[in-house]
Protein backbone atom coordinates (compact mmCIF):
# COMPACT_ATOMS: atom_id res chain seq x y z
CA UNK A 1 0.00 0.00 0.00
CA UNK A 2 1.02 3.26 -0.81
CA UNK A 3 1.06 5.72 2.29
CA UNK A 4 2.74 8.94 3.73
CA UNK A 5 4.54 6.79 6.31
CA UNK A 6 5.89 3.59 4.58
CA UNK A 7 9.03 3.61 2.17
CA UNK A 8 7.93 3.92 -1.79
CA UNK A 9 7.02 0.91 -3.38
CA UNK A 10 10.23 -0.47 -5.69
CA UNK A 11 12.82 2.13 -4.38
CA UNK A 12 16.03 0.30 -4.41
CA UNK A 13 17.87 2.96 -2.87
CA UNK A 14 15.35 2.76 0.25
CA UNK A 15 16.19 -1.06 0.33
CA UNK A 16 19.83 -0.39 -0.05
CA UNK A 17 19.30 2.05 3.37
CA UNK A 18 17.31 -0.46 5.32
CA UNK A 19 20.01 -3.10 4.90
CA UNK A 20 22.48 -0.86 6.76
CA UNK A 21 24.04 0.36 3.29
CA UNK A 22 25.53 4.22 3.22
CA UNK A 23 25.76 6.32 0.54
CA UNK A 24 27.83 9.22 1.01
CA UNK A 25 30.16 9.34 4.16
CA UNK A 26 31.40 13.14 4.86
CA UNK A 27 34.60 13.47 6.57
CA UNK A 28 34.11 15.72 9.05
CA UNK A 29 37.73 16.52 9.98
CA UNK A 30 38.70 16.93 6.55
CA UNK A 31 40.07 20.49 5.50
CA UNK A 32 40.68 22.13 2.37
CA UNK A 33 44.22 21.61 2.76
CA UNK A 34 44.46 17.83 3.27
CA UNK A 35 42.32 16.84 0.49
CA UNK A 36 43.58 13.83 -0.92
CA UNK A 37 43.95 14.01 -5.05
CA UNK A 38 41.08 12.18 -6.49
CA UNK A 39 40.91 10.58 -10.10
CA UNK A 40 38.37 13.54 -12.28
CA UNK A 41 38.34 15.51 -14.76
CA UNK A 42 36.92 14.89 -18.12
CA UNK A 43 34.86 15.87 -21.38
CA UNK A 44 31.70 14.22 -21.62
CA UNK A 45 28.99 15.03 -24.04
CA UNK A 46 25.20 14.58 -25.59
CA UNK A 47 23.17 15.90 -28.51
CA UNK A 48 20.39 15.16 -30.33
CA UNK A 49 20.41 13.81 -33.65
CA UNK A 50 17.73 12.67 -36.15
CA UNK A 51 17.35 9.07 -34.77
CA UNK A 52 18.07 9.82 -30.93
CA UNK A 53 20.73 10.88 -28.84
CA UNK A 54 24.14 10.45 -29.11
CA UNK A 55 26.54 10.26 -25.86
CA UNK A 56 29.89 10.16 -25.95
CA UNK A 57 33.16 10.87 -23.28
CA UNK A 58 37.13 10.46 -23.49
CA UNK A 59 38.52 7.86 -21.24
CA UNK A 60 41.09 9.81 -19.53
CA UNK A 61 41.26 9.52 -15.60
CA UNK A 62 43.27 12.39 -13.66
CA UNK A 63 44.65 12.97 -10.59
CA UNK A 64 46.18 16.72 -9.84
CA UNK A 65 48.56 16.74 -13.16
CA UNK A 66 48.95 12.42 -13.22
CA UNK A 67 46.92 10.53 -15.57
CA UNK A 68 46.09 7.41 -13.39
CA UNK A 69 44.22 5.74 -16.32
CA UNK A 70 43.65 5.78 -20.40
CA UNK A 71 40.41 3.12 -20.21
CA UNK A 72 38.02 4.63 -18.28
CA UNK A 73 34.69 4.05 -19.26
CA UNK A 74 32.86 7.35 -18.57
CA UNK A 75 29.13 6.17 -20.46
CA UNK A 76 27.67 3.80 -18.24
CA UNK A 77 24.26 1.92 -19.30
CA UNK A 78 22.01 2.52 -16.60
CA UNK A 79 18.85 0.79 -18.04
CA UNK A 80 18.53 -0.43 -21.96
CA UNK A 81 17.31 2.79 -22.75
CA UNK A 82 19.11 5.07 -20.09
CA UNK A 83 22.56 6.14 -20.29
CA UNK A 84 24.73 8.00 -17.67
CA UNK A 85 28.07 10.08 -18.69
CA UNK A 86 29.96 11.01 -15.76
CA UNK A 87 32.49 13.77 -14.61
CA UNK A 88 33.85 14.40 -11.58
CA UNK A 89 34.63 11.68 -8.96
CA UNK A 90 34.92 8.36 -10.19
CA UNK A 91 34.29 6.42 -7.49
CA UNK A 92 31.33 8.47 -6.21
CA UNK A 93 30.12 8.50 -10.18
CA UNK A 94 30.60 4.39 -10.78
CA UNK A 95 28.87 4.13 -7.43
CA UNK A 96 26.15 6.54 -8.20
CA UNK A 97 25.88 4.73 -11.89
CA UNK A 98 25.13 1.39 -9.60
CA UNK A 99 22.73 2.24 -7.51
CA UNK A 100 20.24 3.63 -10.49
CA UNK A 101 21.28 0.63 -12.26
CA UNK A 102 19.84 -1.73 -9.70
CA UNK A 103 17.17 1.37 -8.52
CA UNK A 104 15.40 1.03 -12.30
CA UNK A 105 15.74 -2.35 -12.71
CA UNK A 106 14.23 -3.30 -9.07
CA UNK A 107 11.84 -0.69 -9.87
CA UNK A 108 10.42 -2.47 -13.28
CA UNK A 109 10.72 -6.00 -12.01
CA UNK A 110 9.01 -5.16 -8.26
CA UNK A 111 6.32 -2.98 -9.75
CA UNK A 112 6.19 -4.45 -13.34
CA UNK A 113 6.02 -1.17 -15.56
CA UNK A 114 9.14 0.54 -15.99
CA UNK A 115 9.92 3.52 -14.33
CA UNK A 116 8.85 6.92 -16.06
CA UNK A 117 11.31 9.20 -17.21
CA UNK A 118 10.92 12.16 -15.18
CA UNK A 119 10.92 9.55 -12.42
CA UNK A 120 14.63 8.80 -13.54
CA UNK A 121 15.88 12.06 -13.99
CA UNK A 122 14.69 12.74 -10.66
CA UNK A 123 16.16 9.44 -9.15
CA UNK A 124 19.73 10.97 -10.26
CA UNK A 125 18.96 14.07 -8.81
CA UNK A 126 18.18 12.74 -5.23
CA UNK A 127 21.33 10.57 -5.04
CA UNK A 128 23.50 13.61 -6.13
CA UNK A 129 21.73 15.74 -2.92
CA UNK A 130 22.55 12.72 -0.69
CA UNK A 131 26.33 13.45 -2.24
CA UNK A 132 25.82 17.61 -1.23
CA UNK A 133 28.07 16.85 1.93
CA UNK A 134 31.11 14.83 -0.04
CA UNK A 135 30.90 17.54 -2.72
CA UNK A 136 31.46 20.59 -0.87
CA UNK A 137 34.35 18.83 1.13
CA UNK A 138 35.89 18.52 -2.42
CA UNK A 139 36.20 14.93 -2.57
CA UNK A 140 32.69 13.55 -4.38
CA UNK A 141 32.03 15.71 -7.19
CA UNK A 142 29.88 14.61 -9.60
CA UNK A 143 28.65 16.13 -12.37
CA UNK A 144 26.51 14.09 -14.54
CA UNK A 145 24.65 14.17 -17.64
CA UNK A 146 21.63 11.81 -17.52
CA UNK A 147 20.30 10.78 -21.34
CA UNK A 148 17.32 8.38 -21.88
CA UNK A 149 14.61 7.35 -24.67
CA UNK A 150 11.07 7.85 -22.73
CA UNK A 151 8.51 5.41 -24.33
CA UNK A 152 5.74 6.97 -23.35
CA UNK A 153 6.41 10.71 -25.73
CA UNK A 154 8.47 8.35 -27.89
CA UNK A 155 11.00 11.04 -27.70
CA UNK A 156 14.85 10.52 -26.54
CA UNK A 157 15.93 12.92 -23.52
CA UNK A 158 19.06 14.75 -22.33
CA UNK A 159 19.14 15.90 -18.61
CA UNK A 160 22.54 17.87 -16.44
CA UNK A 161 22.36 18.52 -13.38
CA UNK A 162 24.34 20.39 -10.95
CA UNK A 163 26.66 19.67 -7.94
CA UNK A 164 23.47 20.09 -5.52
CA UNK A 165 21.25 17.59 -7.36
CA UNK A 166 19.46 20.79 -9.96
CA UNK A 167 18.23 18.66 -13.20
CA UNK A 168 18.04 20.71 -16.38
CA UNK A 169 16.88 19.20 -19.75
CA UNK A 170 18.16 20.59 -22.89
CA UNK A 171 16.80 20.05 -26.23
CA UNK A 172 19.59 20.14 -27.57
CA UNK A 173 23.55 19.94 -26.30
CA UNK A 174 25.46 19.56 -23.55
CA UNK A 175 28.72 19.06 -22.48
CA UNK A 176 30.24 18.89 -18.74
CA UNK A 177 33.95 18.05 -17.26
CA UNK A 178 36.67 20.38 -17.29
CA UNK A 179 37.00 20.01 -21.14
CA UNK A 180 33.65 21.19 -21.69
CA UNK A 181 34.12 24.86 -21.86
CA UNK A 182 36.75 24.21 -25.30
CA UNK A 183 33.60 22.20 -26.88
CA UNK A 184 30.32 23.64 -25.83
CA UNK A 185 30.70 27.01 -27.98
CA UNK A 186 31.67 24.59 -31.48
CA UNK A 187 28.47 22.63 -30.03
CA UNK A 188 26.51 26.14 -30.44
CA UNK A 189 27.48 26.89 -33.20
CA UNK A 190 27.17 23.92 -35.28
CA UNK A 191 23.57 24.27 -34.18
CA UNK A 192 23.05 27.24 -35.19
CA UNK A 193 25.45 28.00 -38.37
CA UNK A 194 26.60 24.80 -39.35
CA UNK A 195 25.23 22.64 -42.43
CA UNK A 196 22.70 21.19 -40.38
CA UNK A 197 21.27 21.56 -37.17
CA UNK A 198 22.43 18.78 -34.97
CA UNK A 199 18.71 17.37 -34.49
CA UNK A 200 18.55 16.75 -38.40
CA UNK A 201 22.00 15.21 -38.69
CA UNK A 202 22.05 11.18 -39.30
CA UNK A 203 23.56 8.79 -36.77
CA UNK A 204 26.93 8.84 -39.06
CA UNK A 205 27.61 12.49 -38.65
CA UNK A 206 26.44 12.69 -35.07
CA UNK A 207 29.54 10.38 -34.40
CA UNK A 208 31.62 11.95 -36.99
CA UNK A 209 30.83 15.35 -35.05
CA UNK A 210 31.39 13.81 -31.71
CA UNK A 211 35.00 12.41 -31.94
CA UNK A 212 35.75 15.78 -33.48
CA UNK A 213 34.54 17.51 -30.64
CA UNK A 214 36.49 15.37 -27.99
CA UNK A 215 39.51 15.47 -30.14
CA UNK A 216 39.22 19.59 -29.92
CA UNK A 217 38.75 19.15 -26.13
CA UNK A 218 41.76 16.74 -25.70
CA UNK A 219 43.86 19.38 -27.72
CA UNK A 220 43.22 21.86 -25.14
CA UNK A 221 42.73 20.08 -21.78
CA UNK A 222 45.18 18.25 -20.10
CA UNK A 223 42.43 16.36 -18.37
CA UNK A 224 40.69 14.81 -21.67
CA UNK A 225 42.33 12.01 -23.40
CA UNK A 226 43.04 12.03 -26.95
CA UNK A 227 42.53 8.48 -28.94
CA UNK A 228 45.38 6.18 -29.75
CA UNK A 229 44.53 4.30 -32.96
CA UNK A 230 47.66 2.92 -32.60
CA UNK A 231 46.65 1.04 -29.32
CA UNK A 232 42.82 0.50 -30.22
CA UNK A 233 41.99 3.57 -27.99
CA UNK A 234 39.30 5.42 -28.98
CA UNK A 235 36.36 7.36 -27.17
CA UNK A 236 33.33 6.16 -26.23
CA UNK A 237 30.66 6.54 -28.37
CA UNK A 238 26.80 5.17 -27.71
CA UNK A 239 23.56 6.05 -28.95
CA UNK A 240 19.91 5.59 -27.89
CA UNK A 241 17.17 5.39 -29.90
CA UNK A 242 13.46 3.81 -29.31
CA UNK A 243 15.41 0.67 -29.93
CA UNK A 244 17.63 0.96 -26.58
CA UNK A 245 21.47 1.85 -25.96
CA UNK A 246 24.08 0.73 -28.54
CA UNK A 247 27.60 1.33 -27.84
CA UNK A 248 29.74 1.63 -31.64
CA UNK A 249 32.03 -0.68 -31.21
CA UNK A 250 36.15 -0.23 -31.68
CA UNK A 251 36.20 -1.25 -35.16
CA UNK A 252 33.04 1.09 -35.92
CA UNK A 253 34.73 3.95 -34.21
CA UNK A 254 38.68 3.22 -35.74
CA UNK A 255 36.73 3.37 -38.67
CA UNK A 256 35.08 6.52 -38.34
CA UNK A 257 38.65 7.55 -36.74
CA UNK A 258 40.30 7.64 -40.44
CA UNK A 259 37.54 9.13 -42.14
CA UNK A 260 36.47 11.77 -39.66
CA UNK A 261 39.79 13.06 -37.80
CA UNK A 262 42.42 13.25 -40.88
CA UNK A 263 42.03 16.52 -43.02
CA UNK A 264 40.04 15.01 -46.11
CA UNK B 1 0.14 -29.06 21.30
CA UNK B 2 3.41 -28.91 21.53
CA UNK B 3 4.26 -31.41 24.55
CA UNK B 4 3.52 -34.59 22.75
CA UNK B 5 5.37 -35.24 19.38
CA UNK B 6 2.51 -36.67 17.67
CA UNK B 7 0.59 -34.02 17.74
CA UNK B 8 3.07 -32.09 16.55
CA UNK B 9 3.53 -34.67 13.60
CA UNK B 10 -0.12 -34.98 13.52
CA UNK B 11 -0.67 -30.83 13.19
CA UNK B 12 2.66 -30.49 10.16
CA UNK B 13 0.67 -33.78 8.52
CA UNK B 14 -2.60 -31.84 8.68
CA UNK B 15 -1.15 -28.84 7.27
CA UNK B 16 0.38 -30.11 4.17
CA UNK B 17 -2.82 -32.01 3.38
CA UNK B 18 -4.91 -28.37 3.66
CA UNK B 19 -1.82 -26.93 1.57
CA UNK B 20 -2.55 -29.25 -1.07
CA UNK B 21 -6.01 -29.28 -0.69
CA UNK B 22 -5.83 -25.22 -1.61
CA UNK B 23 -3.01 -25.81 -4.56
CA UNK B 24 -5.01 -28.51 -5.95
CA UNK B 25 -6.73 -25.66 -8.71
CA UNK B 26 -3.63 -24.22 -9.66
CA UNK B 27 -2.82 -24.10 -13.32
CA UNK B 28 0.64 -25.85 -14.36
CA UNK B 29 3.35 -23.53 -15.49
CA UNK B 30 5.96 -25.50 -17.40
CA UNK B 31 9.91 -24.48 -17.36
CA UNK B 32 11.74 -26.45 -20.22
CA UNK B 33 15.14 -24.96 -22.53
CA UNK B 34 15.38 -24.49 -25.82
CA UNK B 35 18.10 -23.42 -28.06
CA UNK B 36 19.04 -19.85 -27.37
CA UNK B 37 17.70 -20.28 -23.61
CA UNK B 38 14.74 -21.18 -21.34
CA UNK B 39 11.02 -20.86 -21.72
CA UNK B 40 8.11 -20.59 -18.98
CA UNK B 41 4.95 -20.71 -19.99
CA UNK B 42 1.12 -21.31 -18.27
CA UNK B 43 -2.47 -20.50 -18.58
CA UNK B 44 -3.51 -17.71 -15.92
CA UNK B 45 -6.86 -17.04 -15.12
CA UNK B 46 -5.62 -13.91 -13.33
CA UNK B 47 -2.31 -12.37 -13.89
CA UNK B 48 0.58 -13.74 -11.69
CA UNK B 49 2.54 -16.70 -13.17
CA UNK B 50 5.54 -15.85 -14.22
CA UNK B 51 7.97 -12.95 -13.63
CA UNK B 52 11.30 -11.77 -13.99
CA UNK B 53 13.57 -12.34 -10.83
CA UNK B 54 16.90 -10.94 -12.13
CA UNK B 55 18.99 -10.65 -15.19
CA UNK B 56 19.29 -14.30 -15.52
CA UNK B 57 16.66 -15.57 -13.58
CA UNK B 58 13.12 -15.62 -13.93
CA UNK B 59 10.54 -17.92 -12.13
CA UNK B 60 6.54 -18.79 -12.34
CA UNK B 61 4.32 -19.66 -10.02
CA UNK B 62 1.00 -21.09 -9.05
CA UNK B 63 -1.08 -20.48 -5.59
CA UNK B 64 -2.54 -17.47 -3.54
CA UNK B 65 -1.10 -14.70 -5.14
CA UNK B 66 -0.84 -12.55 -2.04
CA UNK B 67 1.85 -15.54 -0.95
CA UNK B 68 2.94 -15.52 -4.56
CA UNK B 69 3.79 -11.82 -4.33
CA UNK B 70 5.42 -11.90 -0.63
CA UNK B 71 7.90 -15.00 -2.21
CA UNK B 72 8.63 -12.74 -5.62
CA UNK B 73 9.48 -9.92 -3.58
CA UNK B 74 12.01 -11.98 -0.81
CA UNK B 75 13.56 -13.02 -3.96
CA UNK B 76 13.55 -9.87 -5.51
CA UNK B 77 15.15 -7.95 -2.63
CA UNK B 78 17.56 -10.69 -1.75
CA UNK B 79 18.82 -10.75 -5.42
CA UNK B 80 19.10 -7.15 -5.68
CA UNK B 81 21.15 -6.54 -2.57
CA UNK B 82 23.62 -9.80 -3.51
CA UNK B 83 24.08 -8.23 -7.18
CA UNK B 84 24.39 -4.67 -5.74
CA UNK B 85 27.14 -5.92 -2.96
CA UNK B 86 28.92 -8.45 -4.77
CA UNK B 87 27.97 -8.95 -8.64
CA UNK B 88 25.43 -9.77 -10.73
CA UNK B 89 27.57 -13.16 -11.03
CA UNK B 90 27.13 -14.04 -7.17
CA UNK B 91 23.51 -13.68 -7.90
CA UNK B 92 22.51 -17.28 -7.98
CA UNK B 93 19.03 -19.23 -7.95
CA UNK B 94 20.80 -22.08 -5.60
CA UNK B 95 22.27 -19.33 -3.07
CA UNK B 96 18.86 -17.67 -3.32
CA UNK B 97 17.01 -20.84 -2.05
CA UNK B 98 19.24 -22.73 0.31
CA UNK B 99 20.91 -19.64 2.03
CA UNK B 100 17.45 -17.61 1.68
CA UNK B 101 14.07 -18.20 0.77
CA UNK B 102 14.17 -22.28 1.48
CA UNK B 103 15.02 -22.36 5.24
CA UNK B 104 12.59 -19.72 5.86
CA UNK B 105 9.70 -21.87 4.09
CA UNK B 106 10.58 -24.48 5.67
CA UNK B 107 10.37 -22.38 9.11
CA UNK B 108 7.58 -20.81 8.58
CA UNK B 109 5.58 -24.03 7.69
CA UNK B 110 7.05 -25.75 10.80
CA UNK B 111 5.92 -23.28 13.38
CA UNK B 112 2.20 -24.81 12.98
CA UNK B 113 0.58 -21.41 14.36
CA UNK B 114 1.33 -19.57 11.78
CA UNK B 115 -0.17 -19.40 8.47
CA UNK B 116 1.49 -21.28 5.89
CA UNK B 117 2.50 -20.26 2.22
CA UNK B 118 0.14 -21.51 -0.23
CA UNK B 119 2.23 -21.32 -3.29
CA UNK B 120 4.58 -23.41 -5.18
CA UNK B 121 7.70 -21.79 -7.16
CA UNK B 122 9.40 -22.88 -10.61
CA UNK B 123 12.57 -20.69 -11.25
CA UNK B 124 15.13 -20.91 -13.89
CA UNK B 125 18.33 -19.95 -14.20
CA UNK B 126 20.61 -19.26 -17.67
CA UNK B 127 24.72 -20.28 -16.26
CA UNK B 128 27.37 -18.08 -17.64
CA UNK B 129 27.82 -20.92 -19.29
CA UNK B 130 24.56 -20.70 -21.10
CA UNK B 131 22.99 -23.42 -19.87
CA UNK B 132 19.51 -23.28 -18.50
CA UNK B 133 19.14 -24.68 -14.70
CA UNK B 134 16.07 -25.53 -13.04
CA UNK B 135 14.44 -25.54 -9.80
CA UNK B 136 11.41 -26.58 -7.98
CA UNK B 137 10.19 -24.97 -4.42
CA UNK B 138 7.76 -26.59 -2.48
CA UNK B 139 5.71 -24.60 -0.03
CA UNK B 140 6.98 -26.73 2.90
CA UNK B 141 11.07 -25.22 1.69
CA UNK B 142 11.87 -28.20 0.04
CA UNK B 143 13.77 -27.90 -3.32
CA UNK B 144 14.27 -29.74 -6.29
CA UNK B 145 16.66 -29.08 -9.47
CA UNK B 146 15.83 -29.99 -12.81
CA UNK B 147 18.50 -29.89 -16.42
CA UNK B 148 16.10 -31.02 -18.71
CA UNK B 149 13.07 -28.53 -17.50
CA UNK B 150 10.37 -28.91 -15.29
CA UNK B 151 6.49 -28.22 -14.44
CA UNK B 152 4.37 -27.14 -11.32
CA UNK B 153 0.48 -27.67 -10.85
CA UNK B 154 -1.88 -28.23 -8.38
CA UNK B 155 -2.88 -31.89 -9.41
CA UNK B 156 -0.01 -34.40 -8.76
CA UNK B 157 -1.13 -36.67 -11.28
CA UNK B 158 -0.63 -33.69 -13.98
CA UNK B 159 2.88 -32.98 -12.45
CA UNK B 160 3.86 -35.89 -12.81
CA UNK B 161 2.38 -36.57 -16.42
CA UNK B 162 4.17 -33.38 -17.95
CA UNK B 163 7.17 -34.26 -16.06
CA UNK B 164 7.57 -37.68 -17.34
CA UNK B 165 7.05 -36.10 -21.24
CA UNK B 166 9.79 -33.20 -20.23
CA UNK B 167 12.32 -35.53 -19.31
CA UNK B 168 11.39 -37.36 -22.99
CA UNK B 169 11.37 -34.56 -25.25
CA UNK B 170 14.65 -33.35 -26.83
CA UNK B 171 13.28 -29.27 -25.83
CA UNK B 172 17.23 -27.75 -25.55
CA UNK B 173 17.60 -28.65 -29.39
CA UNK B 174 14.15 -26.85 -30.04
CA UNK B 175 13.17 -23.70 -31.55
CA UNK B 176 11.34 -20.87 -29.30
CA UNK B 177 8.24 -21.73 -31.89
CA UNK B 178 9.01 -25.38 -31.55
CA UNK B 179 9.36 -25.18 -27.55
CA UNK B 180 6.40 -23.20 -27.81
CA UNK B 181 4.20 -25.86 -29.38
CA UNK B 182 5.78 -28.49 -27.81
CA UNK B 183 5.23 -27.20 -23.88
CA UNK B 184 1.75 -25.97 -24.58
CA UNK B 185 0.74 -29.93 -26.29
CA UNK B 186 2.48 -31.16 -22.75
CA UNK B 187 0.34 -28.62 -20.80
CA UNK B 188 -2.77 -29.91 -22.60
CA UNK B 189 -1.99 -33.39 -22.45
CA UNK B 190 -0.88 -33.52 -18.90
CA UNK B 191 -4.37 -31.90 -18.05
CA UNK B 192 -6.14 -34.77 -19.85
CA UNK B 193 -3.94 -37.77 -18.30
CA UNK B 194 -4.32 -36.44 -14.73
CA UNK B 195 -8.23 -36.37 -15.48
CA UNK B 196 -8.34 -39.89 -16.71
CA UNK B 197 -6.40 -41.10 -14.24
CA UNK B 198 -8.54 -39.65 -11.48
CA UNK B 199 -11.45 -40.64 -12.87
CA UNK B 200 -10.20 -44.09 -13.59
CA UNK B 201 -8.85 -44.05 -9.76
CA UNK B 202 -12.72 -43.35 -8.25
CA UNK B 203 -14.30 -45.69 -11.08
CA UNK B 204 -16.52 -42.91 -12.54
CA UNK B 205 -16.60 -40.38 -15.47
CA UNK B 206 -14.86 -37.52 -14.93
CA UNK B 207 -17.37 -35.11 -15.67
CA UNK B 208 -15.30 -32.01 -15.24
CA UNK B 209 -12.82 -32.01 -18.11
CA UNK B 210 -9.87 -30.09 -18.34
CA UNK B 211 -10.32 -27.53 -21.11
CA UNK B 212 -8.68 -28.63 -24.45
CA UNK B 213 -5.79 -26.10 -25.71
CA UNK B 214 -8.24 -24.15 -28.09
CA UNK B 215 -10.38 -23.96 -25.38
CA UNK B 216 -7.61 -22.70 -23.00
CA UNK B 217 -6.70 -19.95 -25.33
CA UNK B 218 -10.28 -18.56 -25.49
CA UNK B 219 -10.73 -18.64 -21.54
CA UNK B 220 -7.49 -17.22 -20.50
CA UNK B 221 -4.60 -15.85 -21.79
CA UNK B 222 -1.41 -17.30 -21.97
CA UNK B 223 1.54 -15.91 -19.55
CA UNK B 224 4.67 -17.28 -21.72
CA UNK B 225 8.48 -15.22 -21.39
CA UNK B 226 12.11 -16.26 -22.26
CA UNK B 227 15.32 -15.91 -20.68
CA UNK B 228 17.25 -15.55 -23.80
CA UNK B 229 21.33 -16.11 -24.29
CA UNK B 230 21.50 -14.42 -27.65
CA UNK B 231 21.32 -10.54 -26.39
CA UNK B 232 23.95 -7.92 -25.49
CA UNK B 233 22.36 -6.86 -22.97
CA UNK B 234 22.62 -8.04 -19.02
CA UNK B 235 18.80 -8.79 -18.81
CA UNK B 236 17.97 -11.85 -20.54
CA UNK B 237 14.26 -11.77 -19.79
CA UNK B 238 12.16 -11.29 -22.47
CA UNK B 239 7.91 -11.86 -22.38
CA UNK B 240 6.76 -13.44 -25.78
CA UNK B 241 4.97 -10.34 -27.33
CA UNK B 242 1.51 -10.50 -28.47
CA UNK B 243 2.06 -11.18 -31.91
CA UNK B 244 4.01 -14.74 -31.23
CA UNK B 245 1.18 -15.54 -28.94
CA UNK B 246 -1.46 -15.04 -31.65
CA UNK B 247 0.87 -16.98 -34.00
CA UNK B 248 0.29 -19.45 -31.39
CA UNK B 249 -3.10 -19.88 -31.17
CA UNK B 250 -3.43 -19.64 -34.85
CA UNK B 251 -1.19 -22.84 -34.86
CA UNK B 252 -3.13 -24.26 -32.47
CA UNK B 253 -6.70 -23.37 -34.12
CA UNK B 254 -5.29 -24.60 -37.67
CA UNK B 255 -4.31 -28.09 -35.82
Amino acid sequence: MISSDAPPPGDFFDLLKRSGYRFASPLPLAQADHRPKMPEATTVLAFHFRGGVIVAGDRRATAGNSIMYDRCDKVIPIDRYSLMAIAGVPATAFEMARILSHNFEYYRRSQMQRMSTEGKIRALSKLLKENVGMALQGVGAVSPIFATFDLATGKPSISFYDLLGAEFKVLTHTATGSGSPMIRGILEHENLWGAKALEQRSEDEAATLALRLLATAAQFDSATGGARPEDNLFPVLAVITENGYRFLGDDEIAALYKTSITRG
Amino acid sequence: MFEEPFRWMEAISTRHSYVREKLKKGQPVLGVPYNEGALLMGFAPQAGKVFEVYDRIAMGALGHPADVERLRMSLLDMAHLEGFNRSAQDVTIARLLQFGIAPALKQNFEEVMRAPYLAQLLLVEITPKNEALFYRLNYDGFWETFKKGCVIAGDPRAMASIEKEIDNTPFATYSLEEALDAACGLWARGLLAAAEEAASDNGEKKEDAPPALKEAFERWPLEAAVLCHKTERPSLYRPLTAGEIDALKNRVAGA
